[in-house]
C-alpha cells in the first residue's frame, strides 16, 4: 500500500470515528416536533405543547372486551384497583362512584364560591321567594327524592346550578357501576399518565404495566376470552416505533440477504461485497454525525428516511465493480466514469438541499443528512474502494449480459411514441384528478396503522370524549390572571350563545374562578340575620316548617368566611383532571383554554372574540389548524421540489453545455415522476409528504440512469458495461424499496412503492429516450 | 292469487281472535303476578288525569299537584302537571326531561346518573309497561286480590334506595291503575290517584 493509499485509509477511519463518537452522544428524538414549524403561530405552539405534554396527549383508553357484562365490570373494576395502586398513574377512571362522590363532595362544600349565580341581588327577599317557589314546584316531581335531603341546606339549588353546568359534557353509559359502551360490550377505563406524552419509555412502562396488571389479575368469569384493548396518543407512538423498528428492520434484512446473493453471484467474492456496502455505511454514520452537529439532536424519522434517501450511495459500488473491464484496474474505470458518476452526485444534492431551507426541522435534517451522507459515499467510492479492491477484479457477468441487453436497449426507442402517448395520459390523469390527489390532513402523516386509528375512534366514541375542534385560547402571565381573562372571555361567549353563534362552553374557571371573582362572590354572601330577615320574609304564606332554613343560614355564613380556592383544593377530584387539560403552564407565562361545542358561525365568532380590546383571546379551530400545517409542509416540499428541479437543470446546462442533453436527461425523469404519480393515484392512493420524498429518491436515483446513458462512451463495449452496470444498479434499488411497499405501515409503503415504481421506470424510459451513437454498436473511432 | 292470499290474511286474523279470546277466557284460579304483567303489557297506550297529594315533612301542609299523564308502550310516560303551576316532565327511555314552558326551563336527566330516581320511575314505568324483568331488577314484589282490584307492593333491593323509600303500593283493576302511594323512610309520603281520561 502507498504512502498515500495510506493516508486515505487513515482519513477515512479517522472520520468515521469521529462520527462514532458524535453518534454515541447524540440524543435521538422520537417526539413529534420534527413534523411542527421551528417558529410556529401561537396557535401551533398550543397545539404542539399539547401534543408534547398536555393532559391529552397522557390519556390511555382502555377497552376490556369478550364476555358477559357482569365479569367485564369486574375485571373493570380489579384493573382499576390495580392500577391505582402504581405510581405510574396519576389517575385510573373507570365510572365507579369513588371520584364522582368525591367531585360532589368538592362542588357542594364550596357552593357558593363556585356558583356563578352568586351574587348580593340572589339573597334578597324576593329572589328567595322566588327561589322557594321551584322548590315546591319540583318536590313535586321524581326529584324530589334528591331534593328533600339537600333543600334546607340549599334552597336557593346551587348544587343543582353547578352539577347542570357539567351536565353538557358527554359521559360514557354505565352498566353494574362502571363505564360501559352503549353496546355494552365493551367495559371501558381511562388512565391518565404520570409521565409525559413525548417520554416514550415511560409510556411504555405504563402500557407494560397495564397488560400486566390485567393477565396478572384473578380469573373473573370466563377471563380467557377478555381481550385487553389499549388506544391513546402513548399507545400510537409506541406501537408506531415499535412497528416501524420491527417492520424496518425485517424488510431491511430480507433485502439485504436478497441483494448480497444477487451481488455475490456477480461478484463472486465475500470480500468485494462486503467493499459495496462501505460508501452507504461511512455516509450513513456521517449523516446521522453532521445533523446531530447542525441541529443539536437528531430525529428517529430523519434516521429512517435519511438512509433510505442515500440508498443511492449502494449504486455507486455496482457503477464500479461491474464496470471494470478485464485487464483494466479500478482507477482506470473510475478515470472513465467519474465525471458522470460526479455529476449525478451533485444532481442529488441539488436536489436535496432545497429541503434544507425548510423551517420544518424534520425536512430540513433529511436534507442535510442526505447531503453529507452522498458526499461521504461517493469519496469513499471514488478514494477508498480502489485500495481496497483485490487487484485484476474484474466481474463476467457484465461481459455475459452485455450482448443480449445491448439488443434490449437497441430496440427501446421503437416504443417512445406508446411511452409519449402514457405520459400524456397520466399528466391529463393527474390534472383531472387534482382536487383528489393530496391526502388532506395531518393523519395522512402519521405511521399509526388504519386499523389502530380505527379502534381509537371507536374507543373515543364509547367513552364520548369529545372531538375537541374549537377552543379560544387566552394568555396570561400567571395562573390567576389567565382565569380571570377565562373569566372575561366566557362572558363574551354567553352573550354570544345567546346570539346562536355557538351552543355551549366549558371553562377552567368553571372548576377553579378567579381569585376575584371568588372574592366577589363571598362579599356578596348576606349576614346571618340579613339572611334570616329576608327568608322570614320570603316565606310567608308557603308551607314550609319554620326554622327548616337554618342549615342553608350556617352553611352561606360558614362561606363567607371559608378560605379561598385554590388549585391544591380540587386535588382527589376528577374536577382537578379537567382543570389541568385546560389551564396550562407555558414557557412564557399561562394559558386557559376554552373548548366551544356546536360552533355555528366560527368566522363571526372568531371577529367578536379577537377584538383588540380582548387582544389575548384567540379562537382556534385545531382542524384547520392542524391541516393549514399539513398543508404549508406539502406546499413547501413540493416548492423545493421544483426549486430542487430547477437547480438540477441549471447544473445540468453548466455541465453538459447543450439544451438539447439537459432535455434528454430531464425527459424521462420527468416522465417517470408523472407514470409513477398516475400509478399511484390510479390504484387508489392519496398522496401523502412521504410519496413526494420518494419521488425525489426518484429523481435522485434516476438521474444517474439518465446520465450515464446519455455519456459518451469511448467504445460500444464501454457503453454496454455501462448499461449492464445500471440494470444491476436497478434490480437493488427495486429489491430495497419494492419490498418496504408490502409494510403495513403506512410511511414505509409510501416510500416503498413510490421508489420501487419509479425506480423501474426511470430506467426503462431513459433506455427508450436516450438514444447515443453507440446504441448502433457503430464506434467512433 | 289475490284470493289466496286474502284467506292466508282472513285465517291469521282468525287464529290471532283465537288466541286473544283464549287469554281472556283463562280461569280466575290461576292469576298472578305473571298474568297482571301480561295484562299490563297489552295497553299500548293510555290516558288519565291524576291528583296528586304529598305529604312532607318540612312541610306544614300537604300539597296538591293534578293533571294528565300520557303513557306509550313500551317506554314513553308523560306527566303534565297543569296546577299549581304548569309543568311537564317527560320519561323516554334514559332520559328524564323536565320543561317549565312558563319560564323557559328544560332539564334533562340521563336516568343512570341518578340511579335513585332512575329506581323511583321504573316502579310505574315497568310496572304499566309489564316489564317484570326491570321491576324485579329494583324491587322486591308481592301481590294481594285479584284481577278486578289487585295491590303490587315494592319495596327496594338497592340499600341506597332502600334508605329513602321503604315501600311503593300501586293498585288497580284489571289492566288499569287506579293509585300510586309512595311511603318514604322519614316519614313523607305521596298519594296519586288516577282517574282514566273519557277524551
Amino acid at each position: 500500500m502507498s504512502l498515500s493509499a495510506r493516508w486515505v485509509i487513515g482519513t477515512w477511519l479517522a472520520l468515521l470515528l469521529a462520527c462514532i463518537v458524535v453518534i454515541s452522544r447524540t440524543e435521538i428524538r422520537t417526539d413529534l416536533s420534527a413534523f411542527l414549524p421551528s417558529s410556529p403561530t401561537p396557535a401551533q405552539q398550543i397545539l404542539v405543547d399539547q401534543l408534547r405534554d398536555g393532559v391529552v396527549s397522557r390519556l390511555i383508553l382502555i377497552g376490556i372486551e369478550g364476555g358477559e357484562t357482569p365479569a367485564l365490570a369486574l375485571a373493570s373494576k380489579r384493573l382499576a384497583r390495580q392500577l391505582r395502586q402504581q405510581q405510574s398513574f396519576a389517575s385510573v377512571d373507570n365510572g365507579e362512584g369513588a371520584a364522582f362522590t368525591r367531585d360532589r363532595e368538592f362542588l357542594w362544600r364550596n357552593r357558593y364560591l363556585l356558583s356563578p349565580a352568586i351574587s348580593a341581588e340572589h339573597f334578597s327577599s324576593a329572589a328567595l321567594r322566588a327561589a322557594l317557589e321551584d322548590d315546591l314546584q319540583l318536590l313535586g316531581s321524581p326529584a324530589a327524592m334528591l331534593l328533600q335531603r339537600v333543600l334546607p341546606n340549599d334552597p336557593t339549588g346551587e348544587l343543582l346550578r353547578l352539577l347542570e353546568q357539567f351536565e353538557g359534557l358527554a359521559k360514557p353509559d354505565s352498566r353494574e357501576g362502571v363505564w360501559f359502551s352503549k353496546d355494552g360490550k365493551r367495559a371501558l377505563l381511562v388512565a391518565q399518565s404520570r409521565a409525559a406524552g413525548y417520554d416514550l419509555d415511560a409510556q411504555e412502562q405504563a402500557l407494560k404495566s397495564i397488560r400486566d396488571a390485567f393477565s396478572n389479575a384473578p380469573a373473573a368469569g370466563n377471563i380467557a376470552a377478555q381481550k385487553l384493548l389499549l388506544s391513546g396518543p402513548a399507545v400510537f407512538s409506541v406501537n408506531s416505533r415499535a412497528s416501524i423498528k420491527t417492520d424496518a428492520w425485517r424488510f431491511s434484512l430480507i433485502a439485504t440477504v436478497l441483494v448480497a446473493t444477487l451481488l455475490l453471484a456477480l461478484y463472486r467474492s465475500w470480500r468485494v461485497l462486503v467493499l459495496g456496502l462501505l460508501p452507504v455505511a461511512s455516509g450513513a454514520l456521517a449523516g446521522i454525525a453532521a445533523v446531530s452537529l447542525g441541529f443539536g439532536s437528531v430525529h428517529g424519522i430523519t434516521l429512517g428516511f435519511g438512509v433510505t434517501l442515500i440508498g443511492e450511495g449502494v449504486d455507486y459500488a455496482i457503477y464500479l465493480f461491474t464496470q471494470i473491464a478485464p485487464g483494466t484496474t479500478p482507477e482506470k474505470t473510475l478515470d472513465r466514469i467519474w465525471p458522470t458518476l460526479r455529476l449525478g452526485v451533485l444532481t442529488s444534492i441539488c436536489g436535496f438541499s432545497a429541503m434544507l431551507l425548510s423551517s420544518f426541522p424534520g425536512l430540513a435534517q433529511l436534507g442535510l443528512f442526505s447531503i453529507a451522507g452522498l458526499i461521504v459515499a461517493v469519496a469513499v467510492t471514488r478514494y477508498v474502494l480502489p485500495i481496497l479492491l483485490p487487484s485484476g477484479f474484474t466481474v463476467h457477468a457484465t461481459a455475459v449480459l452485455a450482448p443480449a441487453v445491448a439488443t434490449v436497449v437497441q430496440r427501446a426507442p421503437r416504443l417512445r411514441l406508446p411511452l409519449i402517448l402514457v405520459v400524456v395520459l397520466a399528466a391529463a390523469f393527474l390534472i383531472v384528478q387534482r382536487g383528489a390527489l393530496w391526502s388532506g390532513d395531518l393523519a395522512s402523516l402519521s405511521p399509526i396503522a388504519i386499523s389502530d386509528q380505527r379502534l381509537d375512534a371507536q374507543l373515543r366514541r364509547d367513552i364520548g370524549a369529545p372531538d375537541v375542534r374549537h377552543l379560544i385560547v387566552v394568555t396570561a402571565e400567571n395562573q390567576d390572571l389567565a382565569l380571570e381573562a377565562a373569566e372575561k372571555a366566557a362572558a363574551a361567549l354567553q352573550r354570544l350563545s345567546q346570539r346562536g353563534l355557538l351552543e355551549g362552553f366549558e371553562s377552567p374557571a368553571l372548576y377553579l374562578p378567579s381569585l376575584a371573582v371568588q372574592h366577589a362572590r363571598q362579599a356578596a354572601l348576606p349576614e346571618p340575620w340579613a339572611l334570616r330577615a329576608n327568608l322570614q320574609h320570603a316565606q310567608q304564606g308557603l308551607p314550609f316548617r319554620a326554622g327548616l332554613f337554618e342549615p342553608f343560614v350556617h352553611d352561606v355564613t360558614a362561606a363567607k368566611q371559608q378560605p379561598l380556592l385554590n388549585r391544591d383544593s380540587l386535588q382527589g377530584t376528577s374536577l382537578a383532571l379537567k382543570l389541568d387539560s385546560l389551564l396550562v403552564k407555558r414557557s412564557n407565562g399561562w394559558a386557559a383554554m376554552l373548548p366551544l361545542r356546536g360552533v355555528a358561525d366560527a368566522a363571526a365568532l372568531g371577529q367578536e372574540i379577537e377584538q383588540p380590546a380582548r387582544k389575548q383571546a384567540v379562537l382556534l379551530d385545531l382542524k384547520r389548524e392542524s391541516d393549514q400545517l399539513y398543508r404549508t409542509y406539502r406546499r413547501e416540499i413540493t416548492h423545493f421540489s421544483l426549486l430542487g428541479a430547477g437547480v438540477i437543470a441549471l447544473l445540468l446546462l453548466i455541465s453538459l453545455r447543450s439544451a438539447r442533453r439537459v432535455f434528454d436527461v430531464m425527459a424521462p425523469l420527468a416522465a417517470a415522476v408523472i407514470v409513477t404519480a398516475g400509478v399511484l393515484v390510479l390504484t387508489g392512493t392519496a398522496l401523502s409528504i412521504f410519496h413526494l420524498i420518494g419521488l425525489l429518491l426518484v429523481v435522485a436515483v434516476g438521474s444517474n440512469y439518465a446520465l450515464f446513458f446519455d455519456r459518451q462512451t469511448a467504445s460500444a463495449q464501454d457503453r454496454e458495461r455501462t448499461i449492464v452496470s445500471l440494470v444491476f444498479a436497478n434490480v437493488t434499488t427495486v429489491i430495497g424499496f419494492g419490498l418496504l411497499a408490502f409494510s403495513k405501515v403506512p410511511v414505509l409503503n409510501a416510500i416503498g412503492s413510490t421508489v420501487g415504481i419509479g425506480a423501474i421506470l426511470s430506467l426503462v424510459f431513459s433506455a427508450i429516450l436516450i438514444t447515443r451513437a453507440h446504441d448502433t454498436a457503430v464506434s467512433r473511432r | 292469487m289475490h284470493r289466496v292470499a286474502g284467506a292466508l290474511i282472513i285465517a291469521a286474523f282468525g287464529a290471532a281472535l283465537a288466541a286473544a279470546a283464549a287469554a281472556q277466557a283463562a280461569p280466575a284460579a290461576t292469576w298472578g303476578i305473571d298474568e297482571l304483567m301480561q295484562n299490563l303489557a297489552r295497553v299500548k297506550i293510555a290516558k288519565a288525569k291524576f291528583v296528586e297529594r304529598k305529604y312532607l315533612s318540612m312541610l306544614n301542609a300537604p300539597l296538591e299537584f293534578s293533571g294528565t299523564l300520557i303513557y306509550t308502550a313500551p317506554g314513553r310516560l308523560e306527566k303534565h302537571t297543569l296546577l299549581p303551576k304548569p309543568e311537564s316532565l317527560v320519561l323516554d327511555h334514559d332520559t328524564l326531561t323536565l320543561e317549565n314552558k312558563a319560564r323557559n326551563q328544560r332539564r334533562t336527566l340521563r336516568l343512570q346518573d341518578y340511579p335513585v330516581i332512575w329506581a323511583f320511575v321504573e316502579s310505574i314505568r315497568s310496572t304499566l309497561a309489564g316489564d317484570m324483568q326491570t321491576l324485579t331488577r329494583f324491587y322486591r314484589t308481592s301481590l294481594e286480590g285479584g284481577e278486578d282490584q289487585w295491590r303490587l307492593s315494592l319495596t327496594p333491593a338497592e340499600p341506597k334506595m332502600q334508605s329513602m323509600v321503604s315501600e311503593i303500593r300501586i293498585g288497580g283493576s284489571r289492566n288499569r291503575i287506579r293509585t300510586i302511594e309512595i311511603i318514604e323512610t322519614e316519614g313523607n309520603r305521596s298519594v296519586m290517584t288516577i282517574t282514566e281520561d273519557e277524551s
